[in-house]
């Protein structure tokens, strides 16, 4: 090591001495020359001047010269990058373009590559062996409704109920261990305005250790936690134990309140453990204390309770025995049970669920989309740069033509080049970091915002793809100018300008042609997902939902029913607050909660759907004028519909198809309640409103009863439930309503979480938000792509419009008018650009299956007006880009084209 | 016919063997060999300093020249390139390479110019 250093100081020390050296020789020559001229009786200043200029180009010169000092390869290497970087330092506006450009393709890939690898590469961090966990699916029939049909298709699925998970778990000899657990989702901690919402999983006690995961501090889940008498127990993830205890020990011993359970915490897992999945949970809870506290029929088939299963295979045990086995003992569980598949198969995946062999979720695929995305950017980057190389190799023709003459070898002059795209593409490198940086964390949160991630965007694999896609994008971008290089030697010295320009402008231009055609794809991409955004967001849910927010009252499972008169002093507040313009009250709450479970009888033909409806939902007389529902038929409710008065119900108009398809709904009766005997009569149709998602098949069948005679009416009283939910009408936007009304609610009712009041809007935005993103970052991504192709038209085009001056100069002497020469010069950017066009429009319809299943129902990816659309904009920034040269070729002086020869 | 006309351009390899023999007469300069052989050649060879110097210091890398700094006539200091005993060697070889050369260009050349 210290020789080394030695001999590096020496060679250094070497090297200046010699640079100083040669620097004193050619003064003195210079000197000389000036004498000489000065004895022949020139002025001393004119004499300098002229030695000057005969002399030649000092700093070329001292770098041809500084070539023939023979070193060894460290040396040359250093040598090369120093000659690397005054080549760069001397033309900044290019480098600072090829920077900018690579660091942002590469960055935006390392992050995205980053993202992607913890999604469907790497097996989630701190499990033991993760090559010996299985992910266990299913593949059966589905049976669990009434008409369950036998020879219906067959799925994969990942949920598994909790009968067929004892039976799993039971033979542990061929299986191996078997353990389950729930993905997270967000539950309160605590209750009021200081309950925290925490992402949960649940687990059986047998997960942990099945994974290999040991805590940090204190212990696991062990079996014995995972009983209903035992003692309630947690153990919380790392980021949970620094968010919310300082990362102290005092952790432990804490208590966590979610439903009506009171956990201790016994441990915290290690920095970085998420679990089973990329997606980590705050905090592990024991399955079976959780679910019972959750609902009391959770044990059962078709109870709706997934549980996931995962399974570690007995050590020397293979996959197919322990599907096997897994299969054997599932048909075996099931054998009698008419609600179940008795055929149903055992699956092993891998323990990434995005590694199959069920479906890919829809939400992973837009990752995979943007993934896409950024690899064109970089492709483009990548064509952009390597035609800004041709340009200067091009423009140093000079240059390299006498390296040759004093003998450099070709691969010399490649090398300078390949050194000098190097540099470069170090510099880009550190640049791309951080661009990577930031841009993991943007698209973390942009593209899966209800994942919590542990370890940081820009971990080791990201800052390892960074270096090869740098040193990788600066050998390809060199590769090509390095090779013209070479060439350009003997038909720059016989051919002079013509063979430097024509040399290489196939390549350049298809260089251009390709970055036109990426640009497309990215711009058909941009306009397509507008297209799906921009319908989406005009959706209409029936709710009035730009008005609108939600403060919901009710205290769900388990609470007991709120006072009338509550209700009604929340109601009254809420009503006086300003912004506020009406205010009505349901049983559910719009976009948020339905609810099913009142016995219903209607004398009708048609039927009611046995799953999805219909719903119930008591509301008050104002209900559809504040929530902006239509009245289709008949009338809403009015002052009239009292206790006493007849008994009045309004269905919606998907209710009213399904139960009279051809008749109309006004008029006929609805029997409500358990021994029902009074009709309740439809004196109205509303219009269907979207509760959920954001498709058709989400309207369901609805009917509405009227509050105030329910809550007189001793039989139906008792079926109103405990929730409650304001409808508020702002005369605004509702956002600026939430806070005012969160007070109001603190106020009467201090253990309702902060989370019950809601803007519509911010419901809404969720659902429509893979559009959002997908629109951003296309139009982000196009946008670059645009700028770059339109740079690199504009280098190509005014170049060739510098090397043929002279030709203009003289076709402008002969009389060809300026039209002429700018029609000559834009018909070659815009030729060149209308050939990428239509490479593009192959590759954007070509890529538009895999987008399709991300765009809004009823959209298609191959939309004609949205590549009409892009390639239109193109061919306008290719004219734009191509007018500037072309103005100059108007312009053009033969004698100064003739002077600069 | 100007002077520039009537110039040779310096043919790949001969720049080395003229400044080998240029400094058969003794040590000299850069400067002093570039006016050397523009003098000796009639103004009809010039070297232009963009290849003087690459080529004087390769030749010193591959040691058949050496140089030492030393006062010029005037007083100043200049580098100064003498033969080494490699460089005679060197010397003799390119030109009787050379020497073929001519002869054989001579010989190639001559029945075209009795048409």
């Amino acid at each position: 090591m210290w020789q080394a250093a030695q001999v590096g100081l020496r060679s250094l020390w070497r090297w200046r001495r010699q640079e100083s050296e040669l620097d004193e020789e050619i003064r003195f020559h210079l000197a000389e020359d000036v004498d000489e001229l000065v004895e022949g009786g020139m002025p001393p200043a004119q004499a300098r001047a002229v030695a000057r200029r005969a002399f030649g180009n000092v700093p070329l010169i001292r770098e041809l010269t500084r070539e023939t000092w023979g070193w060894g390869a460290a040396e040359r290497l250093l040598q090369d990058a120093r000659s690397a970087v005054r080549a760069i330092r001397r033309n900044p506006g290019y480098a600072w373009t090829v920077i900018l450009t690579l660091a942002f393709g590469i960055g935006l890939n390392a992050a995205m590559y980053g993202l992607l690898s913890r999604l469907f590469l790497q097996a989630p961090p701190h499990i033991e062996d993760p090559e010996g966990v299985h992910r266990v699916w299913l593949q059966e029939r589905f049976f669990c409704t009434e008409d369950g049909d036998p020879a219906g298709p067959t799925y994969t699925r990942e949920g598994t109920d909790w009968v067929d998970f004892t039976a799993l778990r039971a033979d542990t000899d061929r299986l191996g261990a078997v353990g389950g657990y729930t993905r997270p989702r967000p539950m309160q901690n605590g209750r009021g305005q200081r309950a925290e919402e925490l992402q949960v999983s649940w687990v059986t006690g047998e997960l942990l250790a099945l994974l290999g995961a040991r805590p940090a501090i204190g212990r696991a889940i062990v079996p014995a936690d995972d009983d209903a008498a035992a003692e309630p127990v947690a153990v919380i993830g790392n980021g949970y134990w620094k968010r919310g205890f300082g990362g102290t020990r005092e952790a432990l011993g804490a208590t966590l309140t979610f439903g009506e359970v009171t956990y201790t915490i016994v441990g915290v897992m290690p920095p970085g453990f998420s679990g089973p999945e990329p997606n980590a949970a705050d905090v592990w809870l024991p399955l079976q204390i959780a679910a019972a506290d959750a609902r009391d029929n959770w044990r059962d088939s078709c109870a709706g309770f997934s549980l996931t299963t995962l399974l570690r295979r007995v050590p020397g045990g293979t996959t197919e025995a322990a599907e096997a086995a897994a299969t054997h003992a599932l048909q075996a569980a099931r054998a009698n049970s008419p609600w179940q598949d008795t055929g149903a198969t055992v699956v092993l995946g891998p323990v990434l669920r995005t590694r199959g062999p069920g479906r890919l979720e829809g939400h992973m695929r837009l990752p995979l989309v943007v993934a896409g995305v950024a690899w064109i950017v970089l492709l483009i980057a990548g064509a952009n740069v390597s035609n800004l190389l041709m340009l200067r190799v091009a423009a140093r023709r000079r240059e390299l033509a006498v390296r040759h003459a004093l003998g450099a070898a070709r691969w010399v002059v490649g090398r300078l080049l390949v050194i000098e795209s190097l540099v470069l593409a170090t510099v880009s490198g550190v640049a791309a970091l951080g661009v990577a940086a930031i841009a993991g964390r943007v698209l973390r949160s942009a593209l899966l915002p209800q994942h919590q991630w542990t370890g940081g965007a820009l971990d080791v694999t990201a800052i390892a793809f960074t270096g090869v896609a740098a040193l990788v994008v600066g050998l390809m971008t060199a590769a090509f100018p390095a090779v013209y290089a070479a060439r350009a030697r003997a038909l720059d010295r016989l051919d002079g300008l013509r063979g430097a320009r024509s040399l290489g402008a196939p390549v350049r231009t298809g260089l251009i042609a390709v970055q036109a055609a990426l640009s497309l794809v990215l711009l058909n991409g941009a306009a397509v997902f507008y297209g799906s955004f921009d319908a989406a967001r005009k959706l209409d849910v029936g709710y009035a939902k730009e008005n609108l927010l939600t403060v919901r009252l009710g205290t769900g499972w388990g609470g007991t029913p709120l006072a009338e008169s509550t209700i009604d002093a929340m109601e009254t507040r809420v009503r006086l607050l300003p912004g506020v313009l009406d205010v009505a009250q349901t049983t559910a709450a719009p976009m948020t909660l339905v609810k099913a479970g009142l016995l219903l009888r209607v004398e009708a033909p048609g039927e009611l759907p046995r799953t999805g409806g219909p719903y119930e939902n008591f509301v008050t007389e104002n209900f559809f004028r504040v929530a902006g529902l239509d009245i289709r038929d008949g009338r809403g409710f009015n002052e009239g519909d009292i206790s006493g008065a007849p008994r009045v119900a309004v269905v919606n108009t998907t209710f009213a198809r399904l139960v009279w398809p051809d008749r109309p709904a006004v008029g006929r009766c609805l029997f409500v309640g358990p021994d029902a005997s009074t009709c309740t009569t439809v004196v109205g149709v509303a219009e269907t409103a979207l509760e959920f998602g954001v498709q058709d098949v989400n309207r369901f069948p609805h009917f509405y009863l009227s509050l105030e005679q329910a809550s007189h009416d001793s039989e139906l009283a008792e079926l109103l439930g405990w929730d409650r939910t304001l409808v508020v009408r702002t005369r605004g936007d509702p956002g600026g309503v939430v806070p005012a009304a969160l007070h109001a609610l603190a106020e009467l009712f201090p253990d309702l979480p902060a989370n019950r009041v809601r803007s519509l809007p911010a419901v809404f935005a969720p659902r429509i938000r893979s559009w959002t993103v997908g629109t951003g970052l296309f139009a982000a991504a196009a946008l670059l792509a645009l700028l770059l192709a339109a740079l690199g038209l504009y280098a190509v085009i005014a170049f060739g419009v510098r090397q043929r001056e002279l030709e203009f100069g003289i076709r402008r002497a002969l009389g060809a008018r300026a039209w002429d020469l700018l029609r000559m010069v834009m018909a070659r950017g815009l030729t060149v650009t209308a050939v990428g066009v239509a490479a593009g429009v192959v590759g954007a319809l070509s890529a538009g299956g895999f987008v399709a299943p991300l765009l809004f129902e009823g959209h298609s990816p191959r939309d004609p007006l949205a590549l009409t659309a892009a390639a239109l904009l193109l061919l306008t920034v290719a004219a734009c880009a191509s007018l500037l040269p072309a103005r100059r070729a108007t312009r053009a002086d033969p004698r100064r084209a003739l002077q600069a020869e | 016919m100007s002077p520039a006309e009537h110039r040779v351009d310096l043919l790949y390899g001969t720049l080395d063997l003229l400044i080998l023999r240029t400094l058969v007469y003794g040590p000299a300069h850069g400067h002093a060999i570039a006016k050397h052989v523009r003098r000796v050649s009639e103004d009809a060879l010039r070297i232009e300093t963009g290849s003087l110097y690459p080529a004087l210091h390769k030749l010193e890398g591959r040691s058949w020249i050496a140089a030492e700094w030393k006062k010029s006539d005037k007083g100043k200091r200049a580098r100064y390139y003498r033969l080494t005993a490699a460089g005679r060697k060197q010397l003799a070889l390119q030109q009787s390479r050379w020497e073929q050369l001519s002869v054989a260009m001579a010989r190639v050349l001559r029945p075209a110019d009795q048409h």
